[in-house]
């Protein structure tokens, strides 16, 4: 029968490796995929447990729909307490991997203890071996991942893998898999170095068994034709998602020197069509790559065109590395944000945390809180390429005293380098972050300040609240599967009803994060895209669960609680600056200077922004601390977490 | 019936990488999601962005056709392609050895040789294939269709060394 | 169980409200709805004055590039002093 995918507990510690199958009253709970994770991660360790300790536990996975015949099926979930946040460490991958792995026989392996020495994982038809990793530590991305198909001799091997940074333990080192997919926030790939474990390699022959096979093909033609139709996907199949940035930077919604600007000025250079130009220019006319069965193709291919690293391949820029190293540290050269992201693409690091650091530092520099001293004769000031990139890779091998520093994460640096240096961090519970400017937007404010993992633009984003939408079909859209008829306004510099569309958006997130499915296969960037009733159709003709939309919603809300609990064990507190659902005072207090004459001079309103967070803790049910009510866990089933089923 | 004339044609350059071709011939011969079933596979060098599909080129004097001990691989003129009699293979092998693209597999799960069959005539990997990287044209169109790439990139590697002069 | 599995969901009904050929104008309170000419480059916002540089996704599908730089960060530097000049009469 379908559903037949297993979890494999694997002790590093011990050697000690143990399969399960996964009960169906498990997955009616919980699906797969991050909410699964996210129930495992909350049994599985303790209170207080140390991130890069042997007790901490690293879990991979892929949705219940992986491998099936649904659309997009690509995404690797992998969850672990945060070394970033000391909270929930969650990130999320595209690629080949999590479908090689539900081919191999597994949908989820949970990993606890520590090495005595670098090993790897390898995952092939039901069966899981630790092997030495001697020969693949100290390895680039890439390089670790050709040297496994070459000592396993199998060149369709898919693996994750953790790059230098990981090794060396830097706090937001990233778990990925081929040229650029990254598991790249909260540092999975610390957690991975921390234990040792340097990959997993996975490479499976076995059936997938889909309940109703014609009708899920025929549906999958469907939910392609409705993915692929819509605007926002056709442009991303050309642009990719820097495609964004024209869109952000013409109103003014970019960070730019760190968050002394809202806009990136003629930044034409590293505009999405100029970085298109070169990849027509290094690769050809069909440069656009994808991950599995995903018809979108938002992914450029490129070679660097000149410098130190002139025709090296390497796949993107994502929008988030037009931010990091271009608009933050103001370098609008499209060779050094090419350059970046080839960089942190081989030492496996969040390009986003990297970047934001960076900048915070510079303008640490600029201030005079940070000098020459520190920096070990770099002359970090904004807009100076060369030591953007050369403080990319110190922070990789944390070399000198800053790279070692900021190696650490936003905010033990703060506390290193000491003077007033936090008040110019851009974070929320010590994760940077994205290079998007909030300030004119309520909504995506709320959303970076409670996202459960930390500051985030992919936990609850209301990206479509920038568009305008008529209220009737801004109803359709947050009115099912749950009735709502509380306020919604068309206007995104309003505050009434955000809280609600965040609460929704968090649930659908959550939703296609536990099915495996892609974001940009739902309402993220467009709003005529799949959502929960979508989903009910695709995962019974995939699986033969039947589940109705309201009941896949009423998952996805069980699973965002349980993080919640995770986070409120291990400090979550409110109005913790470093550790709440909280924003820096920057958005509070400096207006907005540039773009659209709307935009000049917003700053978020902060008792309109507490009046949200109330109102956001209410649709959830949790008390005004964020609690989660009694009434509100025993409505979801979780009264008597942690229940150790599994 | 007269023949459809037509082929798979495949435009690598096309090619994505995405592999829903090869989800979708699992699930529509075998009913499940199994790459090692299907029979157009993308073949992948990863660290140049280089995808290939490779499928049966469902050749007129077929190896595997002429080296089948017991004569169970024919020709059906029809649909323009090289089709296994089951009730005849005995599962030798000898097809999947001797095909020069590899496109005859050998299914370990039901122990049978297994090809293309270009889904008697409405292929479904290019039904699901947007970029059309993987096609299915009239046999006839076939060498136009290559001329018009090749004339194509032949015009643009005009313009682009007279650039090339221009500058020096 | 009620399994819903015929008609259309709220995504696919909400597909024709896709607007092909046009887009919002950037300034928030704005928002008119622009269609360049075919072809076109640079458009002018008739209502807010804001401009654009216009690129084309396919012949029949154009979306903003980027602002055109000079007269965009002028009408900004008149909103920033007018709207701190307003701050400043109410203190």
């Amino acid at each position: 029968m379908p559903l037949d995918r297993k979890i494999g507990y694997v002790d590093l510690s011990t050697g000690n490796i143990e399969i399960k199958p996964i009960p169906l009253e498990i997955r009616k709970k919980f699906l797969g995929g991050r909410g699964l994770d996210a129930y495992l991660l909350y049994n599985h360790t303790k209170k207080g447990v140390d991130p890069l300790g042997p007790d901490n536990v690293l879990l991979f996975s892929g949705g219940i729909l992986t491998a099936t015949c649904a659309s997009a099926t690509a995404r690797t979930h992998v969850m672990a307490k945060s070394p970033l946040t000391g909270l929930l460490g969650s990130a999320n991958m595209g690629g080949f991997f999590a479908p090689e792995l539900a081919w191999a026989g597994f949908h989820h392996i949970v990993i606890k203890g520590k090495a005595r020495k670098p090993v790897y994982l390898w995952i092939h038809n039901g069966e899981i071996e630790i092997r030495d990793a001697k020969n693949i530590w100290g390895r680039t991305v890439t390089d670790s991942q050709w040297a496994i198909r070459d000592e396993l001799g199998d060149e369709e091997v898919k693996c994750a893998v953790c790059g230098p940074a990981g090794e060396n333990l830097v706090r937001f080192a990233n778990v990925m898999t081929g040229i650029k997919n990254s598991a790249g926030r909260t540092g999975m790939g610390c957690v991975m170095g921390s234990k040792n474990l340097k990959a997993l390699a996975a490479r499976g022959t076995m059936d997938i068994k889909i309940a109703h096979p014609t009708e899920a093909l025929e549906f999958n033609k469907r939910f392609i034709d409705q993915i692929v139709s819509a605007k926002v996907n056709q442009t991303q199949g050309t642009l990719g998602t820097p495609f964004i940035w024209g869109a952000t930077n013409s109103w003014g919604g970019i960070r730019c020197r760190n968050f002394q600007l809202n806009q990136c000025e003629y930044a034409d250079d590293i505009e999405p069509e100029r970085l298109d130009e070169i990849a027509t220019e290094t690769i050809g006319p069909y440069h656009m790559t994808g991950c599995f069965g995903c018809q979108v193709h938002c992914r450029a291919q490129y070679r660097i065109p000149s410098g130190p690293y002139a025709g090296r391949y390497d796949e993107g820029p994502e929008y988030t590395s037009q931010g990091a190293f271009g608009g933050e540290p103001d370098c609008k050269n499209a060779v050094t944000v090419l350059t970046g992201n080839h960089l942190v693409d081989q030492f496996g690091m969040d390009n986003l945390e990297t970047g934001s650091l960076i900048s915070w530092a510079m303008e640490l520099y600029e201030l005079g809180i940070l000098t020459q001293k520190e920096t070990d004769g770099l002359d970090l000031r904004f807009g100076n390429d060369e030591a953007l990139l050369e403080m990319i890779e110190r922070i990789c091998y944390r070399k000198g005293w800053l790279g070692d520093t900021l190696a650490d994460g936003g905010i033990p640096a703060s506390e290193k380098i000491g003077k007033n240096s936090f008040d110019y961090l851009i974070q929320v519970k010590g994760m940077s972050n994205l290079h998007s400017d909030e300030r004119a937007t309520p909504a995506l404010a709320l959303g970076i300040a409670t996202g459960s993992r930390g500051s985030d633009h992919l936990r609850s984003r209301p990206a479509i609240d920038l568009y305008h939408l008529p209220e009737e079909v801004l109803r359709k859209i947050y009115g099912t599967p749950v009735p709502y008829d509380g306020p919604l306004s068309s206007e995104h510099t309003a505050y009434e009803g955000k809280p609600w569309q965040v609460f929704w958006q968090e649930n659908c997130y959550m939703g296609v994060d536990c099915l495996g499915i892609c974001k940009y296969h739902t309402t993220f960037l467009g709003a005529t895209l799949p959502n929960f009733e979508d989903w009910s159709r695709v995962l019974y003709y995939n699986t033969g669960l039947e589940m109705t939309p309201r009941e896949i919603w009423d998952v996805a809300e069980r699973c965002y609680n349980i993080e919640r609990l995770f986070n409120l064990r291990e400090g979550l507190k409110r109005d913790n600056p470093k550790k709440g659902d909280t924003l820096n005072h920057r958005y509070f207090d400096e207006p907005c200077k540039l773009g659209a004459p709307d935009v000049v001079g917003r700053t978020i309103d902060r008792e309109k922004f507490q009046k949200m967070i109330d109102e956001y803790y209410e649709h959830h049910g949790w008390d005004s601390d964020g609690v989660p009510l009694p009434e509100t866990l025993k409505r979801l089933g979780l009264e008597n977490e942690p229940s150790h089923l599994l | 019936m007269e023949p459809n004339g037509k082929v798979l044609y495949i435009n690598y350059e096309k090619c994505t990488g995405c592999r829903l071709c090869e989800l979708v011939c699992s699930v529509v011969h075998d009913g499940v999601s199994n790459p090692a079933r299907s029979r157009i596979r993308v073949m992948k060098w990863e660290a140049e962005g280089l995808y290939i599909p490779m499928s049966c080129q469902q050749c007129q004097d077929a190896p595997c056709m002429n080296v089948c001990p017991v004569k169970a691989i024919s020709r059906d003129e029809t649909l323009e392609r090289v089709m296994v009699d089951y009730d005849k293979c005995i599962g030798c092998r000898s097809c999947v050895a001797v095909c020069p693209f590899g496109a005859m597999s050998f299914d370990t799960v039901d122990k049978k040789v297994f090809k293309c069959d270009v889904c008697d005539g409405d292929p479904q990997c290019v039904r699901f294939c947007e970029e059309k990287a993987v096609d299915y044209v009239d046999a006839r169109e076939l060498g136009t269709l290559k001329k018009r790439d090749a004339a194509r990139r032949i015009s643009i590697a005009g313009k682009e060394a007279a650039v090339l002069l221009a500058q020096a | 169980m009620a399994m819903e599995k015929e008609g259309l969901s709220t995504a696919e009904s909400l597909r024709k409200t896709r607007t092909y050929g046009k887009f919002r104008c950037h300034n928030p309170s704005c928002m008119g709805r622009l269609q360049p000419k075919a072809g076109e480059k640079q458009v002018k916002c008739p209502v807010c004055g804001m401009e654009y540089r216009v690129h084309w996704i396919r012949p029949d599908f154009p979306r903003i590039r980027g602002p055109v730089w000079d007269v965009n960060r002028k009408i900004a530097q008149e909103a920033l002093a007018k709207k701190e000049g307003k701050e400043d009469a109410t203190r």
